[in-house]
This record gives C-alpha cells, structure tokens and sequence, in this order.
C-alpha cells in the first residue's frame, strides 16, 4: 500500500494523486486555425508535458518557438475538447486544445 | 444537451448550398412562415475589389456550436424547423457562404429566430474566412467569441 505523498501546503491542486507524481505524461493534441495556422506553419501537433499545464502556459511554449505569436495572445481564444475554456484550465491527458483567432464566418 | 428536433439540419458543406431545398425543407402544413437568411460573398471589402473568398472551419466544434444554437432557438422561439447550412473551401462573388431557413406557425418567431441564429454565429461559431484581393490577402476582422474569464473554483466556506 502505497503512502500518501506529502504535498505542499496548498489545496490549489484540487486533487490528490494516489501514486508519486513521478512518471505522469500528459499528452495533448493541439490545433491551430487561421492566421495561427499560418504562423505556426502547422494545422495540428501532439505536445506531451511531464508536468501540470495550463492552457496559458501552452500557450506560452508554442510563443517561444514562435515569437510572433504572443502578440495575438489578446485576440485569440481557447477551446479544451471543443468547448470554449478559460486560460487557467489545467490540461489532462487526450486533450484537444484549439487556440482560435477572432471569427469570421457567416 | 438538449436534443434538436429529428427533422432540424445543421451541415457544413463543400458544394454549393441548395437554397431552395433548405427552405422546402423547414415548411410543414401546420406552419404559416419560413423566414430565410441568405449570407453570400460581397464583391468587395473596404473598397477593395473582392476576388474570392476561402473559408477554414474547426469542423466539429463548429458543427456542435450551430447545434447548440439551434437548442437554443428552439428554447427561445415558438418555431417549428431549423435549417443551418455554412459552407467551406473556396467562394466567388455571390456564392451563399450560410444559409439559414426557421418555419414557425407565426412570423414574427421566425423572424426573430433567424436574426438570432444568423448573429449568434458571427460570434461563437469556429469558422474563419480568407479574402484575396488583386494585390494580397487577408483574414477577415472577426469576433473574440465569448469564453470563460477562469475556471470555476470550488465555492469557499460560507
């Protein structure tokens, strides 16, 4: 029987896992439309974290690979399994994760 | 999520839209209107020749967000059928890009209706659109759909 892990003394986590955080992958799909398309030069990339991530912090990675990028950080927003998510959403492994431009269709 | 009506259509398509289809479509003998919403490609944009249009789409997100619009009209409206159609890939001048068809026993639900549908799109569903011009290209201005500020947190001891 494994022990609980001792954790910080914070409740932000929201859980507590039953095994030592030791080998946890997330593995996510990321998409990318319009002008991020074309910035990022690809449509879709799996990303795999071995630690907790937010979307900001995904984000936050891609714009290091694209510097361009962080500019249009105000005018995009986020979707997590095709539902619009706030920035702060911590990812879990099998996401889909989009960042979409402003829309346009109609 | 609320279920949609079995005979409601909500479809992006690559081939042009069959206007009139979609709006035989939506009537039935217990309707007494169809209000239609024709959306197609405008031949210029800021006073730019316009020569053509391309249109990208997150497909299934975009598929699940007219649904949920269509949820919604049916919440909001006394209507009867909805039909929702957007269409992708590459339009010319007058091409439809959507078209939305709403029958309801009575005008002024289908009218309403489809104003809302039609708004409602512009600003959640995840389509985008291209223009090309004689001397470049640009993506359209859009709206910043609506998403949440942060994540819900656990409520604190009251």
């Amino acid at each position: 029987m494994l022990q609980p892990v001792p954790l910080a003394p914070s409740s932000s986590a929201g859980y507590n896992s039953p095994v030592p955080p030791v080998s946890q992958t997330i593995r996510v799909t990321v998409l990318f439309f319009g002008r991020l398309k074309e910035l990022t030069g690809r449509a879709e990339h799996s990303i795999e974290f071995a630690d907790a991530t937010t979307i900001e912090q995904l984000f936050a990675l891609y714009a290091t690979r694209h510097p361009e990028l962080a500019k249009y950080r105000s005018s995009v927003v986020a979707s997590r399994n095709q539902e619009f998510a706030a920035w702060d959403t911590p990812l879990r492994s099998g996401d889909e994760v989009a960042f979409l431009p402003p829309v346009s269709g109609g | 999520m609320a279920t949609l009506p079995h005979d409601d259509l909500y479809q992006l398509v690559r081939e042009p839209i069959d206007t009139a289809a979609l709006a035989r479509h939506v009537r039935a003998p217990e309707d007494g209107a169809t209000v239609t919403f024709d959306g197609f490609v405008r031949n210029q944009s800021h006073n730019r020749p316009t020569l053509h249009l391309d249109y990208e789409a997150y497909e299934s997100m975009a598929l699940a967000k007219m649904r949920e619009i269509g949820v919604q009209l049916h919440e909001k409206y006394s209507i009867h059928r909805v039909a929702m159609v957007h269409r992708l890939g590459r339009l010319g001048i007058g091409d439809t890009s959507i078209f939305i068809a709403v029958s309801a026993p009575h005008r002024a639900a289908a009218f309403d209706a489809c104003r809302f549908a039609i708004d409602t799109l512009k600003r959640t569903v995840p389509i985008w659109k291209k223009e090309y011009f004689e001397d470049g290209a640009v993506w359209a201005d859009g709206e910043l759909p609506p998403a949440p500020a942060a994540t819900p947190r656990a409520k604190p001891a009251s």
